[in-house]
């Protein structure tokens, strides 16, 4: 068996950008029965600082995302 | 990047990211395809700076091609960026590879995920064990699935072989170090049945 975290963030559930709905709306429910098996950790999901988007894109992408209507 | 520093620090062996937007199709200045943020290089670059861990091999097996990271990795040498997709592509290095589907995928005149994973399989395995990754990195769509927007008539078999496969090629290459991460896929209840025995399967396979 392996060890297995599973990294999530309760916004992933409210809104997807994907589907402009909710396509993970049952989760974290849904990894209930996974849960009970101490080898599978629920952890957050915690925001990636600007630091490092901008280690891999250029500055422009954060406003041009942040004003994307999606 | 959280998942990345885990399986770099050996907490765990396996890690399943779960998004709130893609992350193949952003590339250095350009956005799309319902993605923001390339999360797989973000990750790669950290690891890179804090970890001092240098070759990724990445299977992406989302139905649209990952142009974003191909992007960002191209003249890469250490990372192995194969996508299965429409188009056949080798880099000159061989580390940047495109592998289209079967015609007979599309003409429906085979078994969807035979096909697909045969091709999968095929494509990636031997090339990740030759070039031997610290970490192996699994973008995984369901996209694909039947009745989803990228539709290739795939099942949760198809699903499930590709994890194993992931599973199979980081044990062997990689110290067993597996980043899984969601990328395509619209319908909930997909999502809610597909992903639960996927995530099981890291664990076990």
């Amino acid at each position: 068996m392996k060890r297995v975290g599973i990294f999530y963030h309760k916004s992933f559930s409210q809104r997807s950008y994907l589907t402009v709905g909710r396509r993970l709306a049952e989760f974290p429910g849904a990894l209930g029965p996974l849960l009970r098996d101490p080898a599978f950790r629920l952890l957050p999901s915690p925001e990636a600082p600007d630091e490092w988007v901008l280690r891999v894109h250029d500055p422009r992408l954060i406003p041009a995302v942040e004003a994307d209507p999606l | 990047m959280a998942a990345a520093e885990g399986l770099a620090e050996g907490t765990f062996e396996r890690a399943f990211a779960f998004i709130g937007a893609g992350g193949h199709h952003a590339g250095r200045d350009y956005f799309g395809g319902y993605c923001c943020y390339n999360d797989v290089v973000i990750a790669i670059a950290h690891l890179r700076a804090t970890r001092g861990v240098r070759r990724f091999a990445i299977l992406d097996t989302d139905a649209h091609h990952g142009d974003g990271t191909r992007d960002l990795t191209e003249g890469d040498p250490e990372v192995l960026h194969v996508c299965i997709c429409g188009t056949s592509f080798t880099s000159p290095d061989g580390t940047k590879v495109d592998v289209p589907l079967p015609e007979a995928l599309w003409r429906g005149t085979g078994d969807p995920d035979t096909l697909y994973l045969e091709t999968a399989g095929a494509a990636f395995a031997p090339r990740a064990r030759a070039f031997r990754p610290d970490l192996t990195v699994w973008y995984f769509g369901f996209d694909g699935h039947r009745g989803d927007y990228g539709d290739m008539g795939l099942s949760a078999r198809c699903f499930l072989g590709l994890a194993d496969l992931a599973c199979r090629i980081a044990d062997e290459a990689s110290g067993g170090r597996l980043l899984t991460v969601l990328g395509g896929g619209s319908r909930t209840d997909l999502a809610t049945t597909l992903i639960p025995p996927i995530i099981a399967r890291l664990g076990e396979a």
